[in-house]
């Protein structure tokens, strides 16, 4: 296995044009401003973009894209969640082929299996390929099934690529039990916090952060990383507090729209997201857009492209 | 001034003769032991102490004899949540007299009350007393009741007699929500985790904990605390994961193996009251085993 050290991995989010359809153009602005703001990897793409509302080839598509425009400066790494087992491990083959640097992927939609095929859905993902393959923990967003220590010591034994684990679960005792269980028997597996909660995290040995809040405040982000990965925790508080506001002031205001909403906040207009998911109206954005404004940490980020 | 509860503090567990009536000699003997081991403060009962299978004249008799014991080395606390509302306003009157140095009240059992009615709860045992009030939050095992940091904002604006929140949420965001809340209000507020989570949660202004774990192994519990409060992370994070193996053990049907635990390392408390079982031979073997191999039969007190 490709000795891949995942760090501070920012998650793009999706435009669309006014049709609907990928903003390609815009697309590249978006990935332009993550390398230029301190990603040290690029999610393509998260549920922050929208991967669920995406046709199968918009996702190659648009990792194809992604891998064209970032020419190696640093690792892609492929989402390729779906509810089907056989989808998602034929996507992840298709990223290893375009040069994707690592896959990873969530429990099935939809379907609740049990825990054995929960193992084999991942098993068969991750033997898709030989680059590493990451699991992503997002039990508020896939209630239906949870994972174990266990699960990740199963995935450990049948696939010699499993890097790490993603997490979102923000549950301490759950994350403590994977990585000190994984670590016995695989001592480089990764435990990434998959949101910038990473103070916490760190503590208990995550070494790594997926981050969708650096398409809005890059520097605060990275400032916060910088200094968990010193492991000075208490100096992390502040920045972790400045995060946590800034999260929450968009947790507020909605999901992913409230996201693309705070990026048009700052000078970064991406256009609405995709139905399902709602638009933000104006009466939300002006809400939103008054708390950012409010933010004096959001000061010095950048504004524009 | 300061805090009147930080550190490592020890919510006791109850020791029960074999008809399952208190054992109030013992009692007296573990609260001893808990405070000669480095506890900062006690509190009693809370579920480890199996309040709920107690009755309400059992409750005021064991608190009466906690408070006595201590005799005002550390604080105590008496935890009076009960199934109904009216029971825990009367526990918390009966702790007033008896002179504990403050109550603490989890979110009401059962019924998932919405976070105005919450609210309401909280101001209406808050003024009851003139005592210190601890507000407990546990919304794994009360899914639906939970502290908010909003919640906990307005209660904080309230009651000047809230000076704490258990918090076994366990939980990177919930914490954080609760922690940059209340501190920004009151930043001699004492927020605690549930059981020995202190790595994750010190850091982020947390300054302490109810152990889970501190009748069996005391000097872990200090050695833990004293690497997060000295931010050594890596040794907290070693000492964080050792305690949590315990955790996983001591957890199950909490707290039987808790008691089980407690007969190896000397220091028996009877049997664990039902609907609980009680660790049986079987299951005391095998705690015995897996605290020998996380080295804490060698490395703690044994005996009272």
């Amino acid at each position: 296995m490709a000795n891949l050290r995942l760090g501070l991995v920012h998650t793009p989010i999706t435009p669309f044009k006014a049709d609907r359809k990928i903003d390609f153009g815009l697309f590249e602005s978006v990935v332009a401003f993550h390398l230029k703001n301190g990603a040290e990897g690029l999610a393509i793409q998260m549920h922050t973009g929208e991967s669920v509302s995406l046709s199968d080839a918009e996702q190659r598509q648009i990792l194809e894209f992604t891998v064209r425009q970032v020419k190696g400066r640093v690792p892609v790494i492929a989402h390729t969640s779906d509810a089907g087992t056989q989808i998602a491990a034929d996507r992840a083959r298709y990223a290893q082929d375009t040069g994707a640097a690592a896959v990873i992927a969530t429990t099935p939609y939809y379907w609740t299996p049990p825990p054995a095929m929960i193992v084999e859905h991942f098993a068969r993902i991750g033997s898709a390929v030989t680059i590493p393959f990451y699991v992503f923990h997002t039990p508020d967003e896939l209630a239906a099934t949870k994972l174990s220590a266990d699960l990740v010591l199963k995935l450990i034994d049948r696939l010699p690529n499993f890097a790490g684990l993603v997490d979102s679960s923000h549950q301490w005792q759950f994350m403590i039990d994977s990585i000190s269980a994984a670590w016995r028997v695989r001592p480089d597996f990764q435990l990434i916090s998959g949101t910038e909660y990473m103070v916490s995290a760190g503590t208990i040995g995550a070494s790594a952060m997926f981050s969708p809040l650096a398409a809005v405040a890059p520097k605060l982000v990275r400032n916060l990383y910088d200094i968990c990965r010193t492991e000075k925790y208490f100096d992390a508080r502040k920045p972790q507090e400045n995060v946590a506001a800034l999260r929450q002031a968009v947790k507020r205001a909605g999901g992913i729209e409230a996201l693309k909403g705070a990026m048009r906040a700052m000078g970064r207009d991406c256009g609405d997201t995709r139905p399902p998911l709602d638009k933000l109206e104006a009466k939300r954005f002006e809400k939103l857009a008054a708390e950012l404004a409010a933010m004096p940490f959001l000061r010095d980020e950048p504004r524009g492209w | 001034m300061g805090r009147m509860f930080e550190g490592v503090m020890q919510s006791t567990v109850t020791p029960l003769k074999e008809d399952f009536t208190p054992d109030l000699a013992t009692f007296e003997k573990l609260l001893d032991f808990h405070v000669r081991t480095g506890a900062t403060a006690i509190s009693w009962p809370h579920h480890k102490g199996e309040s709920l299978n107690l009755t309400m004249a059992q409750r005021k008799a064991l608190a009466e004899v906690a408070v006595k014991a201590l005799g005002r080395r550390i604080p105590i606390s008496i935890h009076v949540s009960a199934l109904s509302v009216e029971d825990s306003m009367e526990l918390a009157q009966h702790a007033q007299k008896i002179g504990a140095d403050a109550i603490i009240a989890i979110t009401p059992y059962f019924w998932n009350p919405s976070q105005e009615a919450l609210y309401d709860h909280y101001v209406r045992l808050g003024t009851s007393i003139d005592l210190p009030l601890i507000a407990y939050n546990s919304p794994r095992m009360l899914s639906g009741a939970e502290f908010t940091g909003e919640l906990l904002g307005r209660l904080l604006e309230r009651l000047p007699n809230l000076v704490a929140l258990k918090d076994a949420s366990f939980h990177s965001e919930k914490f954080l929500e609760l922690s940059r809340t209340a501190l920004a209000i009151r930043p001699d507020f004492s927020l605690v985790t549930g059981v020995e989570f202190l790595a994750p949660s010190v850091p982020l202004g947390g300054v302490g904990c109810y152990s889970s774990a501190g009748a069996i192994c005391p000097n872990l519990c200090t050695q833990l605390w004293e690497a997060c409060i000295s931010g050594d992370a890596p040794r907290a994070r070693d000492l964080q994961f050792k305690m949590l193996r315990l955790w996983d053990l001591l957890k199950e049907q909490y707290p039987s193996s808790l008691k089980g635990g407690m007969v190896i390392m000397g220091r028996p408390v009877g049997p664990t009251s039902p609907p609980l079982p009680t660790a049986n031979k079987e299951r005391v073997a095998f705690i015995a085993q897996r605290l020998e191999e996380l080295g804490i039969i060698e490395s703690e007190p044994h005996g009272w």
